[in-house]
């Protein structure tokens, strides 16, 4: 499992090298990059700037960076602190104003051992758009959003999301398991707002 | 076939463990030996699976500007 700007060697690349890294490693995720800064900000300008930081930021401390690691990894983590000591603050997050509701239902350790039943089908996920997909996703609280995103939009592994996130794996699974409970709640709440089950009685 | 399920909620567990890549080999078996014969489990595992496809096929992922990329190599070329 690579490490990710942790406490490995430091590398002595030469300038020349530096450069070659970060167009070979570092460039080719600036789509992945984009799509997280904006899933997580909600907001183009923020996007722009948190994933021009971001690089900026990994090119200065490329030396943290061992060549053939896993650098998307390596970059997400970075996003994913810049966003919170740069970001979080300012962005414009409308689940913000459900959060504490959300808190108090979902975050608790009780709450993820409950038995969570939803009536939700899979036929009517099917029928949705993508569009319908992200309200949804979007309208959940950023660390539940952040997880799906990691997941199942961008594949990463439980062990990568534990490092990109810095928290237990057991976690990782239990805020998962959260988040997709919420989200299954959102995409029955924008089912029936839709009339995508009325014909499912 | 089970029209209920008695241990829903550590099958939810498990199903997404499975889906996600992240099961270990007797989640696996557990799965393959039972999921058959339940029915709720079957449901769980459909709509679970639907939904991880929908947030990989379905939700538009946004591409960086090119003048994003533009700035970031001019900033690094300083």
């Amino acid at each position: 499992m690579p490490e990710i700007m942790s406490d490995t060697q430091l590398q002595g690349y030469t300038d020349e090298q530096k450069y070659e890294v970060f167009n070979k490693e570092f460039m080719p995720h600036i789509d992945s990059m984009y799509n997280f800064a904006f899933r997580l900000t909600m907001d183009e300008d923020d996007a722009n700037d948190l994933v021009q930081d971001t690089y900026l930021k990994a090119f200065r401390f490329i030396s943290s960076f061992e060549q053939g690691t896993n650098a998307k990894a390596w970059l997400f983590r970075i996003l994913k602190n810049s966003f919170i000591n740069d970001y979080r603050k300012k962005s414009k997050e409308p689940a913000k104003v459900d959060y504490q509701d959300v808190e108090t239902t979902y975050n608790s350790d009780e709450a993820s051992e409950t038995e969570h039943t939803t009536d939700l089908r899979f036929e009517t996920v099917q029928d949705m758009i993508g569009d319908e997909v992200a309200s949804a996703l979007n309208s959940l609280p950023v660390d539940f959003r952040t997880v799906i995103i990691l997941c199942d939009i961008e594949g990463f592994t439980y062990e990568e999301m534990a490092k990109i996130l810095d928290i237990p794996i057991g976690t990782v699974r239990s805020r998962l398991h959260r988040a997709r409970n919420l989200l299954k709640d959102k995409l029955k709440e924008y089912a029936a707002s839709m009339g995508y089950n009325k014909n499912d009685d | 076939m089970k029209e209920h399920c008695e241990h829903q909620a550590d099958c939810l567990k498990r199903i997404q463990s499975i889906l996600d890549g992240g099961a270990s080999e007797a989640e696996k078996d557990h799965f393959r030996q039972n999921m058959d014969a339940c029915k709720p489990c079957i449901d769980m595992y459909n709509l679970e699976k639907c939904i991880k496809e929908a947030l990989q096929g379905k939700v538009e992922k946004k591409c960086c500007p090119e003048k994003i990329a533009a700035a970031i190599r001019s900033g690094i070329a300083k």
